[in-house]
Formats: structure tokens, C-alpha cells, sequence
């Protein structure tokens, strides 16, 4: 599709401004005026109890579900309310996601997978494609498999198939929402490597990850979530190690302590 | 002993006259020839008009609404229709129409490809109506899509109708086939309906021989030639039904 909006490389501000978001869900309030802002370049990993926000945070990001009140800047460019003017493809342009459940299309090999978004949305020539694809795939360690379908491979090579999918569309943000939470313990690494791998060239990434150990490693923030809003941010090593709050000294606690 | 004798023949002249059946092959065939061409025809007109009717049905959002509060009022109120009703209803409006100016000749009396037009008008009414049966089967299937399909596809870029042509759709086929062609089984037996507008078809072939005659054997012919093609259908479908049952308890997303 043409109508897709040039991509701003030149913009330096913060990558992501959310201004008192909140979104519903029939009477259930799921984010409650919810602040954060995300710069170029930073990891921040997202940690909360489950029901509180979390997922609907980045979904709100990528406008799979869209807020009802607030403001969220997009490299400057207010992506919510009236003042979205630039319409959804700016967004999804820009913000590449992954799933828990990896969400693969099973109908698709690796490769086609990786591909069909440049080809059908970016209208891009299919060799060309093809090409980015194998290097993509050849960098989340999946060279081998490209002609597979999503059922022939494990939980960890798919969620590696759908890092390359996202990253195939040259996103500026990548949204991880519990990536590692369907997979097997012995699965888990192969995919946080991918994503550190990333981390340190430099990608702009939003993990909402149940992995403290990866928080602790990778992230250059840690926002503690609860109830809709954030509780606690900082580095990892004063909101891991040393928290202020209560709710963020007890949910560590629980996660801690096995 | 000699009266059972006599019964036993009787009952199997009624039903099994060879000589009858030979002699009137050539006309029932060529009626079954056109149940055939009916059977395909409407067939694959109710599979395209299926689709396009379930796509509009699931156009999300209050614009989509436009498209699909019509869809869905049109499904419901064809499924709750008699076939027999519709073919009688384009057969006396379309005709009418034509004959008064409203509606050009190429469409009210339709002879395309040189078929009659009583064809046409038991192709148009098989269609409308078989196209809101198979609605409802396709609708299964893409409601038996994971949500997170479309969320993976959206999140890639594409647009509803996008996500709906490369990724929803071609997954939802495979998983209906099995229940469109149960839907195709039916259909071919219901062109039989189209011999009361006047098309000589199986049915209606055989009937005109049993009037003749006063003998059954033509309509058992006719419902032999029935049996020769939609057992092996039945059985193709038992087929298709095992293999994805197979699949899913391998684990294999169909």
C-alpha cells in the first residue's frame, strides 16, 4: 500500500510519551490514567501481577486496542483520540509486536511467515523480500529451517520465526508481551538471546516479561505495574534490589521466592 | 406358494424393470446430465457467494456495520426460506419483469451458454440460497480462527480486509471443506426441486417415463445414478473428516 506515511529517521525526542491512558474493558478498568515515557534506544521491561495492565499497555501502543482517555505520542506524533491524524498504518508502521502464543501463520512456511508483511503491506518486490527474510531468519539462528511450517518447529524456534516476522517491517519499537511465558524452561534462553542480541544493537524494546533475570541484565528501566498504573520505575538494580513501594516489595517477593 | 411367486415378480418388475430402463436410459441420462451440470454450476457460484457474504458478515466497527447487518439479515432470511419457494419466486418475477420492460432480456430470460432458461433460474435460486447455507459454514471456520491471528496480522500492517485474504480466510477453508461439501451433497439432491418450474432433469426425467409406463424403474434408475455419485462423495467427506481428526491429535493446526 502506498498510502503507508515515509518513515521519520531524523526524529530524536522520546520514542513514546503515554499521557493518562485508560482503557476499559466493559466495566473493568484496566489502565487507570496510566504515565510513561520511553526513549530512543532504551529496554524497559514491564513486571506486574497478572490482570494488571500489562498486555493492554502495549496493545493500547500499537492501537490493537486503542485508549479510550489520554494521549500517546509516537515520535511526536499523537497516534490516540482526534489527534490522530496520521491513522494506524503510522503506528503499525513503526511498532512491531510479539506474542505469548507466538501467533504464527500455520498456513506459512518460516520464510513466508517473515515475508508477507513487507510483500503485502509494503508492496515490496518478492525477491527482495525473500532475501531480508533468509537474513533475518539467519539472525534469530533459523537458517535451517526456513521452509518449515510453524507446526514442525518448537515453541522456542517459532517465537524466534516471530521476532524475524516483526523485525521484517524495520519497526522502531518492538513490543514482547510475555514471549517466553507459553515455552518450555529449556526453550526459554534460545529466545531471550535473540532479544539481547537486539537489545545491544540498539532497539527500542517494551518487555513485559515475568524473567527478572533478564529485567536485571537487560533492561535499561524497570516499570512495576499494578492495577492500571505504574507503581515503581528505575533501573533495574534499585527497583530489583532495592524497592520503595510495598506492592512492588511484595510482588517481588512472590516471584523471588522459588 | 404360486401367489408369492407372483408378488415377488410383480414387486420386481415394479422397481427393477430392466427392459424399461434400458429402453429409457438415454432420456434419464441426459436429465441426469443436466442435474450435473446444475450441481456444479449453482455449486460453484453458493461456494464464491458464501465466502463474500461471510467476509462482509465479519466487517468489524460501526462503519462496517453497513455491510454487515445486511449480510446478516440476508443469510437469515434466505436460510429460512424454502428452496422450493425461491425457485418458483425468480422464476414467475424475473419472467414477468422481462415481459413488462423492467429488467433487460439477457438477465430476465436468461439462455446463456445455451442452456435454458429454467436452468438459470434454478442456478440463481440454488445460489442465493446455498450461498447463505455455506455463509454460515465459512463463518464457523473463521470464527474457529485463534483471535491471535488477526491481532498477528494487524500488528504486521494489514488492514482487515488484508489480514482476512492472506491469513484468515485461507486457514478457515481448509478447516470447512469437510462441511461445504456435506452442504454440496445436499445441494445436488435439492436441484431436483427445479422440475417444478419446468426443467427436465433426473427427477422430472424419470417421472415422465413412470407416468408413461406406470412403472417405478426409471425413478429407481434416476436414483441409482443419485447413489453413483454422491456415495463416493460421502465417502471422500468420511475421508477428509478422519485425516483432520488425525491431524488435530498429532497437533497439527489445520
Amino acid at each position: 500500500m502506498s498510502t503507508v506515511p515515509e518513515v521519520d529517521q531524523t526524529w530524536s525526542g522520546p520514542m513514546l510519551q503515554l499521557q493518562g491512558v485508560e482503557k476499559s474493558f466493559g466495566d473493568l478498568r484496566v489502565l487507570d490514567g496510566l504515565d510513561l515515557e520511553i526513549d530512543k534506544g532504551e529496554v524497559v521491561c514491564v513486571l506486574g501481577p497478572s490482570g494488571s495492565g500489562k498486555s493492554t499497555l502495549l496493545r493500547c501502543i500499537n492501537l490493537l486496542a486503542p485508549p479510550e482517555k489520554g494521549t500517546i505520542l509516537l515520535e511526536g506524533t499523537q497516534i490516540t483520540g482526534e489527534g490522530n491524524a496520521e491513522g494506524v498504518d503510522f503506528v503499525r508502521r513503526r511498532v512491531g509486536m510479539v506474542f505469548q502464543q507466538f501467533n504464527l501463520f500455520p498456513h506459512k512456511s518460516a520464510l513466508e511467515n517473515v515475508t508477507i508483511g513487507p510483500r503485502r503491506v509494503l508492496d515490496r518486490d518478492e525477491a527482495a523480500c525473500d532475501e531480508r527474510g533468509e537474513e533475518l531468519l539467519t539472525r534469530v539462528g533459523m537458517s535451517e529451517k526456513i521452509t518449515e511450517y510453524p507446526d514442525r518447529l518448537s515453541g522456542g524456534q517459532q517465537q524466534r520465526v516471530a521476532i524475524a516476522r516483526a523485525l521484517a517491517m524495520d519497526p522502531h519499537v518492538m513490543l514482547f508481551d510475555e514471549v517466553t511465558s507459553a515455552l518450555d524452561p529449556e526453550l526459554v534462553k534460545e529466545v531471550l538471546d535473540v532479544m539481547r542480541e537486539l537489545a545491544s544493537e540498539g532497539m527500542t524494546m517494551i518487555v513485559v516479561t515475568h524473567e527478572i533475570g533478564f529485567a536485571r541484565d537487560v533492561a535499561d528501566r524497570v516499570v512495576f505495574m499494578d492495577d492500571g498504573v505504574v507503581v515503581e520505575e528505575g533501573p533495574p538494580a534499585d527497583v530489583l534490589e532495592n524497592p520503595q513501594q510495598e506492592r512492588t516489595k511484595q510482588f517481588l517477593g512472590l516471584v523471588l521466592e522459588h | 406358494m404360486q401367489a408369492l411367486w407372483d408378488s415377488i415378480q410383480a414387486i420386481q418388475d415394479e422397481f427393477f424393470n430392466f427392459k424399461l430402463m434400458f429402453d429409457n436410459f438415454d432420456a434419464v441420462i441426459a436429465g441426469f446430465w443436466f442435474t450435473l451440470q446444475l450441481s456444479i454450476v449453482a455449486g460453484a457460484l453458493s461456494l464464491i457467494w458464501g465466502l463474500i457474504l461471510a467476509v462482509l458478515r465479519q466487517t468489524p466497527g460501526r462503519a462496517g456495520g453497513l455491510l454487515r447487518i445486511p449480510a446478516i439479515a440476508y443469510i437469515n432470511a434466505l436460510r429460512g426460506v424454502p428452496l422450493l419457494l425461491v425457485i418458483l419466486i425468480i422464476f414467475t418475477s424475473l419472467g414477468q419483469l422481462t415481459s413488462e420492460g423492467a429488467v433487460p432480456e439477457f438477465i430476465g430470460i436468461p439462455t446463456w451458454g445455451g442452456r435454458p432458461d429454467v436452468f438459470w433460474y434454478g442456478v440463481i435460486a440454488i445460489t442465493l440460497t446455498y450461498g447463505a447455507y455455506m455463509a454460515e459454514v465459512y463463518r464457523a471456520g473463521i470464527e474457529a480462527v485463534p483471535g491471535g491471528q488477526m491481532e498477528a496480522a494487524r500488528s504486521l500492517g494489514m488492514s482487515h480486509m488484508q489480514a482476512m485474504r492472506y491469513v484468515i480466510v485461507p486457514q478457515a477453508v481448509r478447516k470447512v471443506i469437510p462441511p461445504l461439501l456435506n452442504d454440496f451433497i445436499a445441494l445436488m439432491k435439492d436441484t431436483a426441486l427445479v422440475s417444478v418450474i419446468g426443467l427436465v432433469e433426473v427427477v422430472q426425467a424419470a417421472r415422465d417415463v413412470q407416468r408413461e409406463s406406470l412403472n417405478s424403474s426409471a425413478l429407481m434408475l434416476a436414483a441409482i445414478l443419485f447413489l453413483l455419485v454422491t456415495i463416493p462423495l460421502a465417502m471422500l467427506l468420511d475421508r477428509l473428516i478422519k485425516r483432520q481428526q488425525a491431524q488435530v491429535s498429532r497437533g497439527v493446526t489445520i
